[in-house]
């Protein structure tokens, strides 16, 4: 054990002997951090900013008061413009959507829920899908808002059950029994509507038709979610991978350079030297970790779950990612092989696994995938012990899984070198 | 000390070693002469368990796994590359060596201060390796082996891409440990440095062994005549006399100079100095190494 921390402590040396080693390992992780809090500043809140044009090609009434409410949606930034222009706009990528209230738009409800003549356009920036999503969500939000302002107009409603019961006279598709049944109907809802008191109109036509109330799945604690929290675990994630990245080149630098052949020749076998490497990235793992968490603790404030949980994620993802760097140091016998091939394996593990792009904007088909992503189950883990409020059994799916992923990658890269030695 | 039998070792469909076998005696300096891709650097991995053979037997001091810990303790390996760390000082690659040896206190203070001397870097011991010429680096790479003070020191090609200066240092620090009764095993493709160093050398040439004895040995059986080239002090009339008391078959007049090949140079100068023909000057070209191995392959080592 004596020999495993003698070489582990050289490794530390040869690594804080070059300033480039020091900023990569140590600075590049801090930045990652900051850039991605940066990034997702906005975590937790609801998006804002989607820019849309609309054109009122209906300028009534009903229509002004439609845009009304979509001019005071926070995560919506309108302007007005012809049809013309607001699509070029579309198509030149400069606002997300155009929204186009055709001629006929305000006419009752008739206009707002014809299926066959729809009078309201959407050109969506098809790149621009999660937002586009987002829009129809907000454009039918408004609707039902602008419905509920007729619905809490007397003369408005009753005005419609005039319409609604000339149609039900007008129609030949009725028979007699029928169009009695609807006239009775309409007859009595046009009473209620001319005869109910203000309170219980108010109470049965008015408020919100869409309303909710959104829980907080988070951790609970004194205190609001930090941007940071939220981005933390990825930016620990990038930290390790970068790690993991130095210390399978510096395994090959050894072999390429001799020094790995006369650490062979000496009284220690291939275990105490994997071992010595093993437990060096461990120690720089864990002082980048310690880095960003002094950094996300006082100048970010950001608030811990558990504590101990914390820990188990930490030494879960660690002891998986050392394994990882004994197989990617097998990836090939040069420097530049294992630092090309290492660093592309670890851009399909961080992009299938969430660290680059969070999961839920991944297609549906390519998210099986990222369960073979260590990054996506460290991610797990530190977020459960972070902000997700995990339990230990909760917390016993993502660590197994890593401690597996790491064994089977430590086995494969011990196999690969002995191979290779030969 | 040193058994190699029947080594065999391919790589894919590359022959490395054909069957090699030679012993080396404690206290000898034994020699592997031969070109690049000969098989040395293989078999110096072979011996020292960090190949294993496909068939045949490595024995060290009696034992035959040279991955023991024992054995291990007991060997020294200078590999052909810079196996120092370049981003440390020559101190700390030498204390952090010393520590992998099992040296610790005293002892590993005094170890690294004898290696810092005998390697010439005493002054600048502090001084990153990087910053070291070449000469320094290959100094600093073989006492690195040196430290734990081993009986037996396996050196590949240690002087390959050093300054006269220090191929003279990395030689007196050979020569010193000979002395002190070190069993050493030098692989290297010049035969000046197989002829000052090695007791006996062993000729090896796609992976097999062509012979192998003390250098004046295959000198003799394998090195061919001595050249000579004579200048006469006056031009000799009776050139068929001269050819008969040299006897060479291949000789040449040249005015008053005489080429020729003789496998006994001292016996023919005084043969003609008794027959009154007296030389102006003289010039003998020995049979050397390189001799041995164009006529046992038929190529220069450095072809």
């Amino acid at each position: 054990m004596k020999k495993v921390l003698f070489l582990a402590i050289k490794d530390l040396k040869v690594l804080l002997s070059n300033k480039g080693n020091i900023f990569w390992v140590f600075g590049f992780p801090a930045l990652f951090a900051l850039l991605f809090g940066a990034i997702y500043s906005d975590a937790g809140k609801e998006p804002s900013g989607i820019k849309i044009a609309i054109v009122d090609e209906d300028k009534s009434e009903f229509s002004n008061s439609y845009i009304s409410k979509l001019e005071s949606e926070e995560a919506l930034k309108i302007s007005r413009a012809g049809r013309d222009e607001a699509i070029e706009q579309v198509r030149k990528g400069q606002i997300a959507a155009a929204v186009v209230l055709k001629k006929g738009f305000g006419d009752g409800f008739e206009a707002m829920f014809n299926s066959d003549e729809p009078k309201l356009e959407i050109a969506a920036d098809p790149s621009r899908k999660m937002e586009g999503g987002y829009l129809q969500g907000l454009l039918a939000k408004a609707q039902f808002e602008a419905l509920g302002d007729k619905f809490s107009d007397r003369k408005g409603l009753r005005s419609q059950i005039d319409l609604w019961r000339n149609d039900v006279k007008d129609s030949n598709d009725l028979d007699s029994k029928q169009a009695t049944l609807y006239s009775n109907f309409f007859d009595s809802f046009d009473t209620l509507v001319k005869d109910v008191n203000d309170k219980n109109f108010n109470k049965g036509f008015k408020g919100n038709m869409l309303n909710f109330t959104k829980l907080d799945v988070s951790k609970e604690y004194n205190g609001p979610i930090t941007p940071f929290q939220i981005t933390f675990p990825q930016a620990l994630l990038w930290g390790i991978l970068g790690c993991t990245a130095t210390f399978a080149i510096s395994i090959v630098k050894e072999r390429t350079h001799g020094t790995f052949e006369r650490l062979r020749v000496g009284p220690i076998g291939l275990a105490h030297i994997l071992g010595g490497k093993g437990l060096a990235c461990f120690i720089t793992c864990c002082l980048i970790i310690c880095a960003l968490y002094i950094c996300a603790k006082t100048i970010f404030k950001m608030p811990l779950g558990s504590l101990l949980l914390f820990v188990l994620a930490i030494l879960c993802t660690l002891l998986c990612f050392v394994g990882l760097m004994m197989f990617i140091c097998t990836l090939g016998r040069t420097e530049q092989s294992v630092g090309g091939a290492g660093w592309a394996l670890i851009m399909i593990m961080a992009m299938f696994g969430g660290g680059m792009v969070p999961l839920a904007f991944m297609p549906s088909w390519l998210l099986p995938f990222s369960h073979v992503s260590p990054v996506k189950w460290g991610i797990l883990a530190l977020e459960g012990a972070i902000w997700r409020n995990f339990s230990l059994t909760e917390m016993m799916t993502p660590c197994l899984i890593l401690l597996a992923i790491g064994t089977a990658a430590f086995l494969l890269g011990v196999f690969s070198l002995r191979r290779q030695e030969q | 000390m040193i058994k190699a039998d029947n080594l065999k070792k391919r790589y894919g469909k590359t022959v490395a070693l054909d069957g090699v076998s030679f012993e080396v005696q404690k206290g000898e300096t034994f020699g592997l002469l031969g070109p690049n891709g000969a098989g040395k650097t293989t078999t110096i991995r072979l011996l020292c368990g960090l190949l294993k053979p496909d068939s045949g037997t490595v024995t060290l001091d009696g034992k035959t796994n040279p991955t023991l810990v024992e054995v291990r303790l007991s060997l020294g390996m200078v590999p052909q590359t810079l196996a120092i760390y370049e981003e440390l000082s020559a101190e700390q690659n030498l204390y952090f060596f010393g520590r992998i040896y099992g040296l610790s206190g005293q002892r590993l203070k005094e170890s690294v201060s004898n290696c810092l001397e005998i390697a010439g870097l005493t002054q600048r011991s502090k001084e990153r390796v990087s910053k070291y010429s070449g000469g320094m680096k290959r100094r600093l790479n073989m006492v690195c082996s040196l430290l734990h003070e081993p009986p037996l020191l396996l050196l590949d090609e240690p002087t390959v891409g050093v300054d006269p200066q220090s191929r003279n240092s990395i030689f007196d620090t050979i020569e010193a440990m000979k002395k002190q009764g070190r069993t050493i095993l030098y692989t290297t493709h010049y035969m000046e440095e197989a002829e000052r160093i090695c007791d006996r050398v062993a000729i090896l040439d796609y992976g097999k062994i062509l012979d192998m004895d003390s250098v004046s040995n295959l000198i003799d059986k394998h090195g061919g005549f001595s050249h000579m080239e004579a200048e006469f002090e006056k031009s000799p009339s009776d050139l068929d006399k001269i050819r008969q008391l040299i006897g060479s078959s291949n000789i040449q007049f040249e005015e008053t100079k005489v080429k020729f090949e003789t496998p006994r140079p001292m016996e023919s100068l005084a043969l003609l100095n008794r027959n009154g023909i007296h030389l102006k000057s003289l010039k003998i070209q020995s049979a050397n190494l390189e001799d041995v191995f164009l006529n046992l392959t038929g190529r220069r080592l450095r072809d």
